[in-house]
């Protein structure tokens, strides 16, 4: 069993180190890590980031498989996770911590409104060198603007510091989130804590869409723990993150007309529609822009909760490899057109395809 | 005589006819011609708004007054102030179009209140260590359209307006004046 982890481990050490490749020549600050490999050896790194991956959702699979034999040594391996991949390089697939970065700088150094003022007004700036959403306002909630004030001045002006700043601080969400899966089911925390895809876009790539969850979560243990004020602070703090758990308000209000009924509220159920509510909330965002795979953590942590339905976690593994996946075509061409959008969406369906073919066959031979 | 009559009518007849052959042809070259009919600077204005004496002026208003905590911050006040002088500045203009030359004032000297505030904006930025350039630029940019308006203004409006309100004492707007000092003000900024 200990193979697995060490397999796991190591494969999450590799992906931290493998980050570095994709450090952006325009970044001065880490100018000395600078190899332009991401550029000149696209195939290769595409290939090592394929076998990376499928190794991790290997043993992910295992994990899950096996859950009760890790359920004692779990915490250990979240240290290990945590520890190995802080220290990783946030912008190799996706660069929204530099936008984090930026919106707490235009409000927190300039001292101006991010919802009104772009940061590329901002003339001379180093960062506008490596932030690829300068042309935008802010994007994200109010109440994000206000708490990247916390790792923005933990990193006292230092670009670097900063950016580790922000990873430590989605870090901590991870952390206190397991921690409420944990809270309210133990069996829960192995699908959402160990899965490749949370941890990738959470603790490497240090998406803020953690910090929407953690909020979330809060809310459902507040309001199963009969405080209302709380839950619906939470909440609140939740949508103004990142508008998504806006979809939850149908799950709360209907959870409130069972508590004033008198009826025990069925926490499987609030969770199954949760995550029903957050994968039509994913589905939705390619009308936005497109289908990111980091949005995906928003039904994940809600499909922890529903272990006893097999098909339904193995199904949500296999979508999350096929998401991750998607990064491909683009770390493979550098474009983000031609044949990419096309490639992107057979590479994250043809998981999905086989998983559902392959079940239909054993469910046929089982019959027979 | 009737004979030389005629063949000075045939003359001028002919003269005409060519007359209007050339100014044919020049109108029809000129019309194939790239023309410049684009107004002198770039600079574009809003629409006009709700207009005084509508529900919405006065919603407007408010969300004006609450629109100026939003855009706090040197860069938010140079938006915000630029916006507001080019809304009075519109306002004004279809105003003394329509002849109502006491609210035009009143509109053009919202518009002066506004563009005064935007250059201390771009002082405090500077102050402030941001990089002012392309918001110098821009002001350029609106000062200029801003007189190109005005001037265009000050051509139809009367020099001054005598106003008399019911029971009260009549007053005579100057507003040639209130426009040309409108245009020295934002001449500071070309």
């Amino acid at each position: 069993m200990k193979i697995v982890t060490y397999i796991f481990i190591a494969t999450l050490i590799l992906l931290s180190v493998f980050t570095y490749v994709f450090v952006d020549v325009n970044i001065v600050y880490l100018k000395s890590l600078y190899t332009g490999y991401y550029l000149t050896h696209r195939l290769l790194l595409t290939l090592f980031y394929g076998i990376l991956i499928s190794v991790l959702f290997g043993c992910f699979y295992f994990y899950i498989k096996n859950a009760d034999k890790f359920k004692g040594s779990l915490k250990k391996i979240i240290i290990l996770v945590i520890l190995v991949t802080i220290l990783s390089y946030p912008g190799a697939l996706t660069f929204d911590i530099f936008n984090y970065i930026i919106t707490a700088k235009v409000a927190f150094f300039y001292q101006e409104n991010p919802y009104i003022i772009y940061p590329i007004e901002f003339i001379n700036d180093p960062n506008l060198l490596f932030t690829r959403a300068a042309n935008k306002t802010a994007l994200y909630g109010p109440f994000w603007i206000l708490v990247s004030a916390i790792p923005y001045f933990a990193g006292l002006g230092n670009f670097v510091l900063t950016l580790f700043s922000f990873k430590i601080f989605i870090a901590l969400f991870y952390v206190a989130t397991v921690y409420l899966i944990n809270k309210l089911d133990k069996n829960a925390v192995i699908f959402f804590a160990l899965n490749p895809l949370v941890i990738i876009e959470t603790l490497v790539s240090g998406h803020n869409d953690i910090a929407m969850i953690f909020f979330a979560l809060s809310a459902f243990c507040l309001f199963f723990k009969k405080r209302y004020g709380l839950s619906t602070l939470t909440f609140m703090a939740s949508i103004f993150i990142k508008f998504a758990t806006l979809f939850l308000v149908p799950i709360f209000i209907a959870m409130a007309k069972d508590r004033i009924v008198g009826k025990k509220i069925n926490q499987e159920k609030a969770f199954m529609y949760s995550s029903l509510f957050m994968f039509f909330v994913f589905l939705l965002s390619p009308f936005r822009e497109e289908l990111y795979p980091w949005y995906a953590t928003w039904f994940i942590v809600f499909t922890s909760f529903l272990y006893k339905n097999k098909f339904l976690q193995n199904l949500v593994l296999v979508f999350t490899f096929g998401l991750m996946l998607r990064y491909i075509p683009y770390m493979g061409t550098g474009s983000y057109f031609g044949i990419t959008p096309l490639f992107r969406n057979l590479l994250m369906l043809t998981p999905v395809l086989i998983f559902l073919i392959y079940s239909w066959l054993r469910t046929l031979f089982q019959r027979s | 005589m009737i004979f030389h009559i005629d063949k000075n009518a045939k003359k001028l007849k002919v003269e005409m006819k060519s007359l209007i052959w050339v100014y044919l042809l020049v109108f029809v070259v000129l019309k194939c011609l790239p023309s410049n009919a684009f107004a002198e600077s770039s600079y574009v204005l809003p629409y006009p708004s709700a207009m005084p004496g509508s529900i919405f002026y006065r919603l407007n208003l408010i969300r004006e007054e609450i629109l100026r905590y939003w855009y706090f911050g040197d860069f938010g006040g140079f938006h915000f102030n630029l916006k507001q002088s080019d809304k009075y500045l519109v306002e004004a203009k279809t105003l003394f179009d329509y002849k109502q030359y006491l609210l035009a004032h009143k509109a053009l000297q919202k518009s002066d209140k506004y563009f005064g505030k935007i250059y201390p904006n771009l002082l405090s930025a500077k102050n402030n260590g941001k990089n002012i350039s392309e918001k110098k630029k821009v002001l350029k940019r609106a000062a200029q359209k801003h007189i190109e308006e005005l001037v265009k203004i000050k051509d139809d409006a009367p020099a001054t307006f005598n106003w008399t309100p019911e029971k009260e004492k009549p007053t005579t707007l100057n507003i040639w004046e209130s426009i040309d000092k409108s245009i020295k003000l934002r001449q500071k900024r070309l």
